[in-house]
């Protein structure tokens, strides 16, 4: 019975230490008795290929060991909800960002120069290592903070101490929080005020500096200006009447999309043609313009990737407002 | 997968479900009488039973280690077996398990 004493050892080698001989001598029993059956009601020898046959019906080795061992999992029924829900925050709120981040770094004219030629090549070679490597290390820390998690909730119960008391109202799906349409019309004026002001662009309080605009500037004042009271416009109707429609996402949309544009193209346009320092010479007034500009193209990823979260969550809420609402966010909106 | 299989496939996870509980109770109950493994099998496939090997063993191993049986190793046709029997708190065990069954049962009974 080569075959046989095969499939035990094999058995074996995934069980525990203290437990082996014993279980395998009863496996060994119960199988050797089943073939004995099998051979009566046969009236010969069973072949190797039938024993074969059987043994593969009784399992794979590593399968039936681990009917023997206690149920083990990494992270439990528990937590898995949690854990899930948390690596969705994680990847929404840090890999989504860091990846867009890293997409307009390598879409500056910096990283071009630096890689000649081949930069596409460089790029998506880059890009891919890299996001793999982060997602690798993000994805295996929040598993490991589960599992110790896991491992401290079996030994006290934790996730049994609660208070129904402290449960988050109800959200209405599509309902515009009136604070923060307060907060964003008030913004958008002061904005809107601080454009309009004659001296502008300047810094409220410092009248030590002041800017010399190139002709380039005049395409970012009346596209921001047309913006920011594209909102306000949007800020009273969300006051008016506190939820979004599809209409009212689509304007926001379009409007945040605008400035995102307008910001991007704002930090490669080399708008300073002079900057004046009080007590330093104006003829450095260009080279300091040209430094400014030099640390707007900085910010050009960080717009870029900004912009695309942005849009990103804008054409959700497109899709959500899109959404019947569930009967309990009915039933919540008809009873305030 | 046709609605069948599903209907199919989902009374089969519930068949095992129910059965789970059962097989606990039928085992014990089997083993009023000492046994090893292949002929408590045997005895309950005869009684309708029927499960396999894989299931049955750890399911002795637990029940022993729960210390509701008792086992030893003796030999029998020249090969060496492992007896399983009820210990006295597994008789305990099956009693009560027994009148919770009857409730059930009569339960189960009226609700029909």
């Amino acid at each position: 019975m080569d075959l046989l004493d095969r499939y035990l050892h094999a058995v074996k080698f995934w069980l525990p230490k203290d437990q082996e001989q014993d279980i395998t001598a009863e496996l060994s029993e119960e199988i050797r008795s089943q073939l004995e059956e099998r051979e009566a009601a046969l009236g010969r020898p069973l072949h190797e290929a039938e024993v074969a046959a059987f043994l593969k019906q009784m399992g794979r080795p590593v399968v039936v060991a681990n009917r023997y061992l206690p149920q083990q999992s990494l992270i439990g029924p528990a937590l898995f909800p949690v854990y899930k829900l948390v690596l969705k925050i994680v990847g929404l709120f840090y890999l989504v960002p860091w990846t867009l981040i890293l997409l307009g770094t390598m879409l500056t004219p910096g990283y071009r120069a630096a890689h000649h030629g081949q930069w596409l090549l460089s790029a998506a070679l880059s890009f891919g290592y890299s996001v793999c490597f982060v997602v690798f290390v993000v994805t295996g820390i929040v598993t490991l903070v589960f599992a110790v998690l896991e491992r401290a909730q079996a030994r006290s119960p934790f996730l049994g101490k609660w208070d129904p008391a402290k449960l988050p109202p109800v959200r209405v799906r599509n309902r515009v929080p009136r604070l923060s349409s307060i907060i964003d019309l008030v913004a958008n004026v002061v904005f809107c005020l601080w454009w309009l002001d004659p001296r502008s662009p300047s810094i409220p309080g410092i009248s030590a500096i002041e800017f010399s605009m190139t002709p380039v500037w005049r395409v970012f004042f009346w596209g921001f200006l047309l913006v920011a009271l594209a909102k306000i416009a949007l800020d009273v109707a969300n006051l008016r009447q506190p939820y979004w429609t599809r209409g009212k996402v689509f304007a926001r949309l379009l409007a945040n999309g605008s400035s995102s544009v307008l910001f991007c193209y704002l930090c490669r346009a080399q708008v300073f043609a002079g900057i004046h320092l009080a007590h330093v010479p104006p003829e450095k007034a260009p080279a300091i313009a040209q430094a400014a500009n030099g640390w707007l193209g900085v910010l050009f990823p960080y717009a870029f990737a900004a912009g695309v979260a942005i849009a990103g969550l804008d054409l959700y809420r497109l899709y959500r407002v899109g959404e019947r609402a569930t009967p309990l966010a009915q039933r919540a909106v008809a009873s305030r | 997968m046709t609605p069948s299989n599903d209907a199919t496939s989902s009374f089969e996870n519930l068949k095992l479900e129910l059965r789970r509980g059962c097989l606990v109770l039928a085992v014990l109950a089997e083993l009023r009488v000492e046994r090893y493994g292949y002929t408590l099998r045997k005895a309950l496939g005869e009684h309708g039973m029927a499960i396999d090997e894989g299931t049955l063993y750890p399911l002795l191993r637990r029940l022993e280690t729960q210390g509701l049986l008792v086992s030893e190793w003796r030999e029998e046709d020249k090969r060496n077996k492992r007896f399983y029997s009820l210990s006295r708190e597994g008789r305990l065990i099956l009693k009560q398990l027994l009148a919770e069954w009857q409730s059930l049962n009569t339960s189960i009974n009226e609700i029909l």
